[in-house]
C-alpha cells in the first residue's frame, strides 16, 4: 500500500506539472485556429499521454478514460484532421480542468462521473472522423440521438462557422453535474499539493556552496575571535556559528530523500529473477523512511541491485535443498536500512546455505588472489570478505550501468567511493548477511585536522576509532616489528602503523622535528576502513572542524591517497586522505594476520581475570584518580579562564549549551590541584545530561584489573582502590559524585521506584566478577529490587531452573567461566517457562560481533556494566513491562478458568 | 626562418588574437588571453603528495582549489627561485581553473594568424607538441603555448 501512495504521490506531482501550463496552451490553440501549431498541440498531446500512461499503470479508470478521449482529439489536431475551434477547445478546456479536479483528489478519481465529458469529446471526434471521410455540410444536421448533438465539427478543408454558435450552449448543459463535482472536490485537496515544491538541483547545489562558504567563514571568525577575545564579539560570533549550522541543516534536508525509492524497484528485482532461477524468496523491507543524500541516493542504486541480485543467486538455495535442510522451502531476504552513529546502515540478509569459508580459500588460491600460506593463516570471518577481493570475481566485464556482470569488489570500490564500507557475515547454513554503511550526506564532513611535516591533512571522522598517544617511556614497550610490518600493540592486539611522513614523502619540517623531540610522545590516529584497522602516525593533531569537500583537479586523479581537498579556517588548503587508499598503497595486513603470524601475541594479558579501561588522572602529586573508560563520552582539553562560576556552580561555556562542573576535592578528601592554565575536562552523561569532571593533570588510558579494594577508600563518590604502577588510586563512581553535587537531579528516580506496589521486582544477576557483582547488587538493592546474585551463568541457570523463585529479569555478564552469558541467555529462551523473561546483558566493552550474537541468542539489551543510570532505566523499562503482561496474562488464565468453571456446571 | 615578419601589432585583424606573454626562466611564452582568468600573488601553495613532479600543489582560489602547475618541470627548464616578480597566472582548461607559475608577467600582444612562425625543432629541446608557434618581437622571440596540449594532453581547437 505505501507503494502505491509513493506512485500516486509522484503521478499527482508530475500531472500536475503537465496540466499546470495546459489551460494557456489550449487558449494559444484556439487562438492559432486553422494554422495549427503543431509542436504545441504535440507537446500538450505529450502531457495527456503520460497522464494516460500513468493512470492506467495506477488503475485510476477514469482519469484514464478522460485522458485517452482528450489524447485522441489532439491526435487528430497534431495531423490536421481537426481544426480547433472555440467550441472544440471549449469542451476540451473543460475536460482538462475536470481532468485536474481528479488528480487532486486523487484516491477519489475513479467515484467522479466522467460520462459527460466522454460523450462529448467522442462525439466531436465521430464529427471529426465523418468529416473527413465526407466532407459534407448535410451531416452536422443529422440528428444524433443517444449522443448530444456534435459539437463544431469542421474539417480543415472545409470550415463551417455557424455550427459553432450553438456548440457551447449545448455542451454548457451537459457537464453540469460535473461541475458541481468539481467545486466540492476543489476544496480538499487544494492544501494536499502545497507540501511539496520542486526546486532545481542547480539552485540548491548553489545554496549548498554558498552554505559551504558561510562555514568557511565562520570557521575563521571563530578562529580570530578565539585568538583575539574580544568580548561582545563573541556573541555575535556564536550566533553566527548558530545560524550557519541550521542553514546548513536545513539546506541538506531539501537534498535528503527517503531510501524507500532505491528499495521500491527491489520487490520486482527479487521477483523475477527468483522465478528465474525457479527459486522461492521472500523480500521483507524495513527501514524505508531512513533519508540519505540525493547524491548518495543516485549513486547506491547499483551496488545494491547487485547485492540483492546476489543473495538470490548465490545466497539462496533451491527450495528442494532448503526442504532437505529442513528449511522452510521459501528463502527470505531482509532489505534493512536504519541509521547507526550518524550513518545510515543498509543490511541485505538472506537465510540462504551461506559461504564456507573453506571452499573461498581454495578458489582464492587457484585464482592466486592469496597465497596457500596467506590461507591457512586466515580466520574464517577474513576468508569470508574474499568475495570482495579484486580478481576474485567470476565477471569478465565491468559495466556500471546494469548491476550484471560487476563483481564486488566493484561494488566495495563504488561504496568506497562514496565514503561508506561494506562487509560480510556469514554462517554455514544459516544464511549470509552484506552490511553496508555510508554517510548521510557527502557535502560537508566532520574531520580531524592533523599535521604531518610541514602540512596539514583531514580525516573524516567517520573512519576515526581513537587516538592513542604513545610516550617516550612506553615506546620500547609497545611498537615492535613484525614481518617486517611497524606495529604497535594496543590492549592486547597488534596495529599496523603507517607513518605518514613517510609514505606521503612529506618532508620533515625541521621546526616539528624538534617539537616531536621534545615532547617525547607519538600521536598515532587508530582508523578503520571497514577491512583493516590499522594506526596513522603523525606529528601533531589540530581541531575537528567541519570541513567542505572540494574536488581535486584532473592531475591528481592517480593520488590513491587523497579523497579530496578542502579549504581551513585560516584559509590554508589541507588535503583530504582517503583512508582506504592508504591501506591499499601501503599493502595493509589485518590485525588477525599480524596476531597469527606473531603468534602467541599476548595470551599473558588475556588470562581469566575480567578487566576494564579506566583513564588516570591526578589532582596533586599524591591523589591520583581513575575513571571507566566506557562511561566517558569525551575529553576536552579547555583554558582555566573559560570556566565560569554560575550561582555558585562552575560551569564551562561549550558549543552554545552550559557544561555543569564537578571537581573531584570537592565531594572526596584530598587536596585540591594546583592552578593550571590549561585543564583537561572529562565529559560524561548522567540521565541524558552531560557532565564535566575537572581533571587537571592526565596520565593514561589503561587495562586494568577489576579487583578493587571497595574497603579502605571507599566514601561517597569512590568505589574503592587499587594499585597501579605502585601508586594508590581511587576508583571514582561518576554518578555517586554527580548526586553528591546535584541530589535533585535524582529525585525523579527515587520517585519512581518507590510507587511501585506490591513486591519487589526479583532480579536474576550472574557475574563472575566480585567487584562488578557487588557494585550491580548495591545499585539495584539501593533503587529497590530484590536481587539474587549468582558467581556465573551455570550457578545462575540452576536456580532459575529450580523454580524457586519468580523472576522478572536476567542481568547477565557475558564472559563468565562454567556457562557464559550468551549460553545462559540461550538455555532461557529455549525454556517455555522462562522465555518470556527479558534479559539485559552487561558488557565492559561492547563489540559489534558480540551485539550480533546477543541478538541471535535472545538478548533483550545490553548495557554498559557502569553506567548506572542507563541500567536502572533499563531495567526499569523491562520490568514495568513485564509486570504489565504478567498481570495481564493472570488476568486472561483467571477469565478462562472462570469461563472453564460456568461450562462445566 | 627566413622570413621574419615583424608587425607593429596595431588595429585588430579578423584572425588577431591577444597574448598574455611572460617569462619561465629566459623564455618568454605566450597563452590566449581569452583562457587566462587572472594574475595573482597567491603563491602559497599546498604540495599534494603522490601528484605528478609538475604539479607544484594547490591553492585557495576564493574558496576553490585550483591545481598549480610549475610551467619549468612540464617544459624541463632548470629552476629558479621565487622572486617578487613571480605570479600565478590562472588559465581555464579542461574546465578547470589552473595556475601556471611564471617567473615574470610581461605584455600583452596582439598577434594575427599569419605572423605566427613554425616552432623551430632546436628550442631549447623542448617537446614542441606544446606550442603553437613563434612570434618574433624587435628583440626577442615569444613562444606561443597551447595551454589545453600542455596540461591536458588533448588539442586545442
Amino acid at each position: 500500500m505505501e507503494d502505491d501512495d509513493d506512485l500516486l504521490i509522484d503521478f499527482v506531482m508530475e500531472s500536475r506539472d503537465h496540466l499546470s501550463d495546459m489551460e494557456n496552451q489550449f487558449l494559444q490553440i484556439e487562438q492559432d485556429g486553422e494554422n495549427i501549431n503543431v509542436d504545441l498541440v504535440n507537446e500538450v498531446f505529450r502531457g495527456i499521454h503520460s497522464i494516460k500512461g500513468a493512470a492506467g499503470f495506477l488503475g485510476l479508470t477514469k482519469v484514464n478514460d478522460l485522458s485517452h478521449n482528450l489524447e485522441n482529439l489532439l491526435n487528430m489536431m497534431r495531423n490536421e484532421e481537426l481544426v480547433p475551434t472555440s467550441a472544440i477547445v471549449d469542451v476540451m478546456l473543460r475536460a482538462t480542468d475536470t481532468l485536474r479536479n481528479m488528480i487532486l483528489d486523487v484516491k477519489n478519481s475513479n467515484d467522479v462521473d466522467v460520462s459527460a465529458h466522454v460523450t462529448e469529446l467522442e462525439a466531436v471526434e465521430a464529427a471529426a472522423a465523418a468529416a473527413a471521410e465526407t466532407p459534407t455540410p448535410s451531416e452536422e444536421s443529422d440528428p444524433a440521438p443517444s449522443a448530444p448533438e456534435a459539437a463544431a465539427v469542421p474539417v480543415v478543408s472545409e470550415p463551417v462557422p455557424e455550427v459553432v454558435e450553438e456548440a457551447p450552449v449545448e455542451v454548457a448543459a451537459a457537464p453540469a453535474k460535473v461541475a458541481e463535482k468539481k467545486s466540492d472536490a476543489k476544496s480538499a485537496p487544494a492544501v494536499q499539493g502545497e507540501a511539496n515544491i520542486r526546486v532545481s538541483v542547480g539552485v540548491l547545489d548553489s545554496l549548498m556552496n554558498l552554505a559551504g562558504e558561510l562555514v568557511l567563514s565562520r570557521n575563521q571568525l571563530l578562529q580570530v575571535i578565539s585568538k583575539s577575545e574580544t568580548g561582545g564579539m563573541e556573541g555575535i560570533a556564536a550566533r553566527l556559528d548558530q545560524v550557519t549550522s541550521e542553514l546548513q541543516e536545513a539546506i541538506m534536508q531539501t537534498r535528503m530523500q527517503p531510501i524507500g525509492s532505491v528499495f521500491g524497484k527491489f520487490p520486482r528485482v527479487v521477483r523475477d529473477l527468483s522465478a528465474k532461477l525457479s527459486k522461492q524468496c521472500d523480500l521483507v523491507v524495513e527501514g524505508k523512511d531512513v533519508e540519505v543524500d540525493k547524491t548518495i541516493i543516485e549513486a547506491i542504486g547499483d551496488p545494491l541491485t547487485h547485492l540483492v541480485r546476489n543473495s538470490v543467486d548465490h545466497g539462496l538455495e533451491l527450495p528442494e535443498k532448503r526442504q532437505a535442510n529442513g528449511k522452510k522451502a521459501t528463502g527470505t531476504i531482509y532489505l534493512r536500512a536504519c541509521y547507526q552513529a550518524g550513518k545510515v546502515r543498509i543490511e541485505i540478509e538472506d537465510d540462504g546455505g551461506g559461504i564456507d569459508p573453506a571452499i573461498l580459500k581454495e578458489k582464492a588460491v587457484s585464482k592466486g588472489v592469496i597465497t596457500a600460506e596467506s590461507a591457512e593463516s586466515m580466520t574464517d570471518r577474513e576468508a569470508v570478505r574474499l568475495i570482495f577481493a579484486p580478481g576474485f570475481s567470476t565477471a569478465k566485464e565491468v559495466t556500471s550501468v546494469s548491476g550484471r556482470g560487476v563483481g564486488m569488489d566493484v561494488v566495495r570500490t563504488n561504496i568506497t567511493k562514496l565514503g561508506g564500507t561494506v562487509d560480510v557475515e556469514s554462517t554455514i547454513g544459516k544464511g549470509t548477511n552484506i552490511i553496508v554503511t555510508l554517510p548521510l550526506t557527502l557535502a560537508i564532513i566532520p574531520s580531524l585536522i592533523v599535521q604531518v611535516g610541514a602540512d596539514r591533512f583531514a580525516i573524516p571522522q567517520v573512519n576515526i576509532v581513537e587516538l592513542v598517544r604513545v610516550t617516550e617511556a612506553e615506546r620500547s614497550a609497545r611498537f615492535s616489528q613484525v614481518k617486517n610490518a611497524e606495529v604497535l600493540r594496543l590492549r592486547g592486539s597488534l596495529l599496523p602503523l603507517v607513518r605518514l611522513n613517510d609514505s606521503l614523502h612529506v618532508g620533515s619540517d625541521d621546526s616539528f622535528e624538534k617539537s616531536d623531540k621534545t615532547t617525547d610522545a607519538i600521536n598515532i590516529i587508530v582508523v578503520d576502513t571497514g577491512q583493516a584497522r590499522f594506526g596513522l602516525v603523525v606529528n601533531a593533531l589540530h581541531d575537528s572542524e567541519e570541513i567542505v569537500v572540494k574536488p581535486l583537479g584532473q592531475h591528481f586523479k592517480d593520488c590513491r591517497c587523497m579523497a579530496g581537498a578542502t579549504i581551513l579556517g585560516d584559509g590554508h588548503v589541507a588535503l583530504i586522505l582517503d583512508i582506504a587508499g592508504i591501506a591499499a598503497e601501503e599493502n595493509i595486513r589485518s590485525a588477525e594476520e599480524l596476531d597469527a603470524a606473531n603468534g602467541t601475541a599476548d595470551d599473558a594479558n588475556k588470562d581469566n581475570e575480567d578487566q576494564q579501561a579506566v583513564l588516570l588522572f591526578q589532582t596533586s602529586e599524591n591523589d591520583r584518580f581513575a575513571v571507566p573508560m566506557d562511561l566517558i563520552a569525551r575529553i576536552e582539553r579547555v583554558r582555566s579562564d573559560q570556566i565560569d562560576s554560575v550561582g555558585g556552580l562552575e560551569v564551562l561555556q561549550y558549543k552554545q549549551s552550559t557544561l555543569p562542573l564537578l571537581r573531584v576535592n570537592d565531594h572526596v578528601t584530598g587536596k585540591s590541584a594546583d592552578d593550571l592554565s590549561r585543564v583537561y575536562v572529562v565529559v560524561f552523561e548522567v540521565n541524558d545530561r552531560e557532565i564535566g569532571l575537572l581533571a587537571p593533570v592526565l596520565d593514561d588510558i589503561r587495562m586494568v584489573s577489576t579487583l578493587v579494594d571497595t574497603v579502605t577508600f571507599r566514601e561517597p563518590g569512590v568505589i574503592g582502590s587499587q594499585v597501579i604502577d605502585g601508586h594508590t588510586t581511587r576508583l571514582i563512581d561518576l554518578f555517586e559524585l554527580t548526586e553528591a553535587a546535584h541530589p535533585h537531579w535524582f529525585e525523579d528516580r527515587e520517585a519512581v521506584v518507590s510507587e511501585k506496589e506490591g513486591a519487589p521486582p526479583h532480579i536474576l544477576l550472574a557475574e563472575d566478577s566480585g567487584f562488578f557483582r557487588n557494585q550491580v547488587v548495591k545499585i539495584l538493592e539501593s533503587t529497590g529490587y530484590l536481587v539474587e546474585p549468582c558467581e556465573d551463568g551455570q550457578i545462575a541457570w540452576d536456580k532459575l531452573k529450580s523454580g524457586q523463585y519468580d523472576f522478572d529479569l536476567i542481568v547477565t555478564d557475558i564472559e563468565m567461566p562454567n556457562m557464559n552469558g550468551f549460553e545462559l541467555c540461550r538455555h532461557a529462551k529455549d525454556d517455555a517457562r522462562f522465555r518470556e523473561i527479558p534479559v539485559i546483558a552487561l558488557t565492559s566493552l561492547a563489540a559489534a560481533a558480540d551485539l550480533q550474537h546477543g541478538i541471535d541468542v535472545g538478548i533483550d539489551d545490553y548495557q554498559i556494566k557502569m553506567d548506572r543510570e542507563k541500567l536502572l532505566n533499563s531495567i526499569r523499562n523491562f520490568v514495568d513491562h513485564t509486570k504489565a503482561a504478567s498481570t495481564q496474562r493472570k488476568t486472561k488464565t483467571s477469565q478462562r478458568q472462570t469461563q472453564k468453571l460456568v461450562g462445566s456446571h | 626562418m627566413t622570413t621574419l615578419l615583424k608587425s607593429p601589432a596595431i588595429g585588430s585583424e579578423p584572425s588577431a588574437k591577444q597574448y598574455a606573454t611572460f617569462y619561465v626562466g629566459d623564455l618568454l611564452l605566450g597563452v590566449d588571453i581569452h583562457q587566462v582568468q587572472e594574475i595573482n600573488r597567491q603563491l602559497d601553495v599546498t604540495s599534494v603528495p603522490g601528484a605528478p613532479d609538475f604539479v607544484r600543489g594547490v591553492i585557495n582560489l576564493r574558496g576553490d582549489v585550483a591545481t598549480v602547475v610549475d610551467l619549468r618541470t612540464l617544459l624541463g627548464l632548470a629552476e629558479t627561485e621565487k622572486t617578487r616578480d613571480t605570479r600565478n597566472l590562472i588559465v581555464h582548461s579542461g574546465g578547470e581553473a589552473i595556475g601556471l607559475w611564471v617567473d615574470r608577467i610581461s605584455d600583452i600582444l596582439e598577434v594575427s594568424d599569419h605572423e605566427i612562425n613554425p616552432t623551430p625543432t632546436n628550442l631549447d629541446g623542448i617537446d614542441n607538441r606544446f606550442f603553437i608557434g613563434v612570434y618574433l618581437l624587435e628583440t626577442e622571440l615569444v613562444v606561443l603555448l597551447d595551454i589545453d596540449q600542455l596540461l591536458t594532453g588533448k588539442p586545442a581547437d
